[in-house]
């Protein structure tokens, strides 16, 4: 930098200036390791055997590495003794709640891509429902999901079965149901849709559709084959985006479903309370099986974060 | 078969069918809008017209709804002179504001040493941005097995802690104080990973020419900062206020995880209350009544938040040479 093209020896200032790069990664390397830390404790937690959970002083790295967690959560058929006595033989199968995770989470993040991408289409071209309509869309993301859980709760569980008895004659529910969750999610994951795909449809030059239409294609063709392909990589990292909150959410699979449905976060959850946080292992691993595809996907998808994140605000 | 769908097609390509309703402009910019809000009518707006309803009723989870009576406003009467409705409200914005200044601090200064770090930039990008991508119910338990008393973090703490006589295991998650800050240090690792990535986009769109003519005309790093950088950040810097803001209220995972509301009530925020007092304890009027208030409070807030937003926008859209 300007610091070295000077011949004099260096002042006080020019030292500083110098010195700085290496401030700046220090400060850097410190929050690496804040960052990693929490994770890195429980990836070595999940290959401690249960007399190593709590030690102390505590054990960095497993001094008895063992897969005895990761067989009791994922094991289908009855294990083997537990390697040692404090252990529970019990097997804790993550399978039903990996299915049901998966399933609600694709689901509800497919139709939610759907209607919101189209949406979001006709606001960007037709300014559908208003100048501040963009903005407005994103109360429904504020609103504190306890405010929409007291009301689902009622909806499901009292008004529903009521009304369909008098209709149809039968009781139908939505309580605990991958319907009933997987509509919230849709509606509670629509606005970051809408907020995404406007900022990736805005990009689109007008003019192409424009082209397309004089030579004579149909409003949906040309929405089909000339728009869609041009947000098709915006709508893949949408997707992931509300997959992931989809993945992650907890109180309203907490409230409105269990025991039929059950999601993984609640599943973890059950592990914490009914324990008090005793089973410190297999915790570890089940959090490291839910954690790891969800970074792997984030990883994929982050160079197109930054540009989704800046909400078409920061460009321009 | 074939003569079904050669049927199908020539219904489709007629005039006045389906597509071609479709393709009219009228009906096509239309669909998608009246689709979704349809939905939110029908999964928001609805059920919560049926809590107002509720919440004028006397009536608990165990009896049947057909014994519900009509009750006034004395379920309302009895949320607002409740003190923990009060407390775990203050108590929630206590935390949010915490968090969220502890975010919007490091979260910028984070952004601006890796916009200038010419080495190793993205290696820390991806780093940073993990804490966002993990589930919080697996952070909540992450931090509940590094709080443990005789665990790791009490362990690092420990040589700085001694020489001053302070007690060398500090009680995490029983102490009241301490829970509470478990609490928002825990919310501050996490989501410090989004004010980062909100800068740092931020900082990525700064146009390169207004500080390189900045300093060519003499400006120090300060000024620069100051004066440039600053005002060009201000959208960004309100866009993490507000997205973090709104989501900090919401703060019920690490709750629910880390402390269950405890020790006593010092970690209860407003959705741990309202939780147990609908699902543990089955006061459904209470709760209603209880919705319809926060989200009347709420709401003024969401409209300062989105009046924030929208006069940002209507800023940036002006043609350049502001400020």
């Amino acid at each position: 930098m300007a610091a070295t093209e000077r011949p004099h020896a260096p002042t006080a200032k020019a030292r500083r200036r110098r010195l700085f790069p290496y401030f700046r990664h220090a400060v850097l390397i410190a929050w690496s390791l804040i960052v990693l830390f929490p994770i890195f404790w429980m990836v070595s937690t999940s290959f401690k055997g249960s007399g190593e959970w709590v030690a102390w002083p505590p054990h960095w790295l497993p001094h008895q590495p063992t897969l005895y967690n990761y067989q009791q959560i994922l094991a289908v058929g009855p294990l083997a003794a537990a390697p040692s006595r404090e252990a529970t033989e019990q097997v804790y199968n993550i399978w039903k709640a990996v299915g049901d995770s998966v399933a609600i989470a694709t689901f509800s993040s497919l139709v939610a891509l759907l209607m919101g991408t189209f949406l979001a289409y006709s606001i960007s071209r037709f300014s559908v429902g208003g100048k501040n309509f963009r903005y407005l869309v994103l109360t429904i993301r504020m609103v504190p999901p306890i405010v929409i859980a007291i009301p689902i709760l009622m909806y499901y569980a009292v008004l529903m079965p009521y009304t369909t008895d008098l209709l149809l004659g039968v009781r139908v529910s939505l309580f605990d149901t991958y319907v009933g969750l997987g509509l919230l999610y849709v509606a509670t994951t629509l606005p970051f849709v809408i907020w995404m795909m406007l900022s990736f449809i805005d990009e689109v030059p007008y003019t192409l559709e424009h082209a397309a239409r004089i030579m004579g294609a149909g409003r949906i063709y040309t929405l089909r084959r000339v728009v869609l392909p041009l947000v098709a990589s915006g709508m893949m990292v949408t997707f992931l985006f509300i997959f992931i909150l989809n993945w992650s959410e907890f109180l309203l699979s907490l409230t409105l479903t269990q025991p039929q449905v059950s999601t993984l976060p609640v599943l973890l959850n059950k592990f914490q309370s009914a324990v008090e946080g005793r089973l410190y292992g297999p915790q570890a691993a089940i959090g490291t099986v839910i954690t790891l595809p969800v970074v792997v996907l984030g990883i994929l998808i982050q160079k197109h974060l930054i540009t989704g994140f800046s909400f078409g605000m920061l460009r321009k | 078969m074939r003569a079904m769908l050669a049927e199908a097609e020539t219904t489709a390509r007629r005039p006045g069918g389906l597509a071609a309703w479709l393709a009219q402009e009228r009906v096509f910019r239309l669909v998608p809008f009246v689709m979704v809000e349809g939905m939110f009518l029908l999964l928001l707006a609805l059920p919560f017209a049926l809590t107002i309803y509720i919440s004028l009723l006397r009536w608990r989870a165990n009896r049947p709804f057909e014994q519900a009576y009509f009750q006034g406003f004395a379920n309302y009467a009895r949320v607002i002179g409740e003190p923990e409705f009060w407390s775990s409200i203050g108590r929630t914005f206590y935390f949010a504001g915490a968090a969220v200044t502890l975010e919007l601090v490091l979260g910028f200064f984070l952004a601006m040493l890796v916009h200038q770090a010419l080495r190793g930039r993205r290696l820390y990008i991806t780093i940073f941005l993990v804490p966002m991508m993990v589930v919080p119910v697996v952070v909540g338990y992450n931090f509940s097995m590094i709080y443990v008393d005789s665990g790791p973090l009490n362990q690092i703490l420990s040589p700085f802690l001694t020489p001053f006589g302070l007690e060398s295991r500090i009680r995490w998650l029983s102490h009241p104080l301490a829970a509470q800050w478990a609490i928002i240090l825990a919310d501050v690792w996490q989501w410090t990973s989004l004010t980062f990535l909100i800068f740092l986009s931020g900082f990525a769109a700064l146009p390169a020419e207004l500080i390189n003519a900045a300093r060519v005309m003499g400006a120090s790093r300060w000024q620069i900062f100051r004066r440039v950088q600053l005002p060009l950040l201000k959208p960004a810097i309100i866009i993490a206020v507000v997205i973090r803001t709104m989501e900090a209220l919401k703060l019920f995972d690490q709750a629910v995880l880390l402390t269950f509301g405890g020790p006593g009530d010092s970690t209860q925020t407003i959705a741990f209350f309202l939780w147990r007092q609908v699902w543990q304890f089955n006061k459904y009027g209470f709760g209603a009544a209880a919705s319809v208030l926060l989200l009347l409070l709420f709401s003024t807030l969401i409209y300062g938040g989105i009046y924030l937003l929208v006069r940002e926008r209507a800023l940036l859209q002006q043609p350049e040479g502001r400020g």
